[in-house]
């Protein structure tokens, strides 16, 4: 089934009319998934958007419950705030259709369903867009990722001249597929696969980052530039540890919890002072084996998916497929080294 | 070898994040900055069920969430001893009785109490590291035919410091097998009149002449520096690592495994522990 180029903003319109569908578009200065509105322009030429589309699903500041006092009875209440819509997010590349897997993994497993994240995920439908460029910063294949395909998406789109190529793959997206009929026709355009540039060898990371210690010196020197800036979590599309605060007037408030970032040295820091990760060597650390090995370790899948976003906003360059050679290397050099002792 | 097993990975599956409203039944001064708080629900029930060693959060109107060990509970409350040290303890500190706080939990494993059963039980707290260690302590102790015997090491700053004082010189010196011992790191008139040793935890642990065997656990919380020393005058004594149960302590924020800051290598403290013994945090370690 073929969707011709110039249909496209009458479908969107179609769709929006009865759920809001997040486009890849510029907003205040930055490329993000936002509300579709059929007169501005969508970036769908954008290799990725700045901002990963992580807030759909865990927005950057979310309500969990207002709390007071009942005036009657004068006791505290607690009223949680839960809220999901139908949403459809369009344009998605396979990159970041894959941290979806990462968020479910850490928010739906072990033992504790996360009540806020499941309500928003369970009404999310995904269209995703095959790329057709890819980025200098691109390493997605090298992270299992296939830049051409989406496997988790609802609906796969791929352009080619004058269309795009519109495949259902769940159940949901055979659903919404009917939305798509009216404004497509039968056949097929042709597509080229595209591939990226930058490629590191990472199907080993895990284990060779077991293998180099605490207090190797790799860890220095990856740290040393590092400015704790917390650029590279907050636009991760993965990263998602967050803080839980409050903002009070008199005698109620909201209590909401927000995205943190790992590279702050307050994100370990507890009352009377003891820091278990107090140097930015450490958190810098615990960042990239959070990445690479520590999430393995328990989810069964890396905490990468190669978008590169990390690498073209670190203000210092600090480069994860750079970490990922060297500790390749290193830790073959101690084996080696290990094998002639 | 009888084996001490802990559960890890502990999930009642329960709300995680939403608290209940519970209101302060009771408060215990326990030193000048130490206070112990009995909290019941607004129908004055108690607020949940939890093995020792559990923790809940605690928040209030303006402040908060902080995680707290469940230090003991009664037919109708739980508790919770608390120093005052930052932000949200300042503020709990300031409560009266009657007032009322959300609670979360409970979160987290347990003490080993089960596979504990039959053997000699050796506790070693420092400061505010008793209340985690009292929980289990109490348990033994209102379970007292199950357990060996029982030594209680205790030490803290100077005598002003101590928590749980009536415990300590009255009620559980009227156990029946059990000893006591407390030291003070600096000595006063006060401490002197009660005749407590002036001694760090340590050094004062290793002069007791309680030896290690098979069937001796310890459970030891404090501070990193008291649970390094400790750590290393059981080793002295013959303590085996995985015979040295402790309870670890981080930065937490949601107590169920999903903000991600309470990590050591893959292993989530609120989730996997607090509650681990010496040869598994070696072993997190080695994979950290």
């Amino acid at each position: 089934m073929i969707l011709k180029d110039e249909m496209l903003d009458s479908l969107l319109t179609e769709l929006s009319k009865e759920q809001i569908v997040y486009v890849p578009k510029q907003v205040n200065g930055t490329t993000r998934f936002a509300p579709y509105v059929s007169s501005d322009k969508m970036k769908l030429d954008q290799v990725n958007t700045v901002m990963p589309p992580k807030d759909l699903l865990f927005p950057q500041t979310q309500n969990m419950y207002h709390y007071g006092v009942e005036k009657n009875s004068g006791n505290m209440f607690i009223d949680p705030v839960i809220e999901s819509a139908d949403q459809i997010l369009f344009g998605v590349r396979s990159c970041d259709m894959r941290s979806f897997d990462c968020l479910d993994a850490a928010f739906l497993t072990k033992g504790y369903i996360d009540e806020f994240y499941q309500a928003k995920r369970d009404r999310l439908t995904t269209i995703a867009i095959g790329c057709t460029e890819v980025s200098e910063t691109c390493f997605c294949e090298s992270m299992g990722q296939d830049p051409n395909h989406a496997p988790q998406a609802d609906i796969q789109l791929r352009h080619g001249e004058g269309g795009y190529n519109v495949t259902a793959q769940t159940e949901k997206g055979e659903a919404l597929l009917e939305k798509f009929k009216p404004f497509c026709e039968e056949g097929e355009v042709e597509v080229a696969d595209v591939h990226c540039t930058l490629n590191v060898d990472a199907s080993n990371i895990k284990d060779n980052l077991d293998i180099l210690h605490e207090s190797h010196e790799l860890w220095d020197s990856m740290s040393y530039k590092c400015l704790n800036c917390g650029t590279c979590t907050f636009v991760c599309p993965t990263c998602y540890c967050f803080d839980i605060d409050q903002e009070n007037r008199c005698k109620e408030g909201v209590r909401f919890r927000c995205w943190d970032s790992c590279m702050f040295s307050e994100y370990t820091a507890m009352a009377g002072g003891h820091n278990p990760r107090p140097e930015k060597r450490d958190r810098v650390r615990n960042r990239f084996m959070h990445k690479l090995n520590y999430f393995e370790d328990r989810y069964g899948k890396m905490l990468c998916v190669g978008c590169g976003r990390c690498i073209e906003k670190c203000p210092v360059s600090l480069d994860i497929t750079v970490l990922i050679d060297r500790a390749n290397e290193l830790a073959q050099a101690e084996e080696t080294e290990a094998a002639h002792a | 070898m009888p084996e001490i097993e802990i559960a890890h990975g502990c999930a009642n599956g329960g709300e995680p994040f939403i608290p209940q409203v519970c209101r302060i039944k009771e408060i215990i001064p326990e030193t000048h900055d130490v206070k112990t708080f009995r909290l019941t629900t607004l129908d004055g029930k108690r607020p949940f069920d939890s093995k020792p060693g559990q923790f809940g959060l605690l928040s209030f109107i303006s402040e908060g969430e902080c995680v707290f060990v469940i230090s003991g509970f009664g037919e109708d409350y739980i508790q919770f001893t608390v120093k005052k040290v930052g932000r949200v303890t300042t503020r709990l500190h300031q409560m009266e009785v009657g007032e009322q706080v959300g609670v979360r939990g409970p979160f987290g494993n347990w003490f080993p109490y089960e596979s504990c059963k039959g053997m000699d039980m050796l506790f070693i707290a420092g400061g505010i590291g008793m209340p985690p260690v009292r929980s289990f302590a109490q348990y033994c102790i209102d379970h007292r035919e199950d357990y060996g015997h029982i030594d209680y090491v205790y030490s803290a700053s100077t005598y002003a410091d101590l928590v749980c004082k009536e415990d300590l010189f009255e009620n559980w010196p009227k156990v029946p097998d059990m000893n006591v011992y407390v030291s003070v790191y600096h000595a006063s008139e006060e401490s002197e009149k009660k005749g407590l040793t002036e001694s760090y935890t340590a050094p004062f642990l290793e002069t007791l002449g309680i030896e290690a065997s098979e069937n001796r656990a310890a459970v030891v919380c404090g501070g990193p520096s008291l649970y390094r020393t400790c750590s290393e005058s059981l080793k002295k004594l013959g303590f085996a690592d995985d015979h040295v149960v402790t309870t670890l302590e981080m930065r937490m924020k949601c107590g169920v495994g999903k903000c991600g800051r309470c990590n050591i290598g893959s292993h989530f403290i609120c989730l996997d522990g607090p509650v681990f013994t010496r040869a598994e945090i070696a072993q997190m370690y080695t994979t950290a």
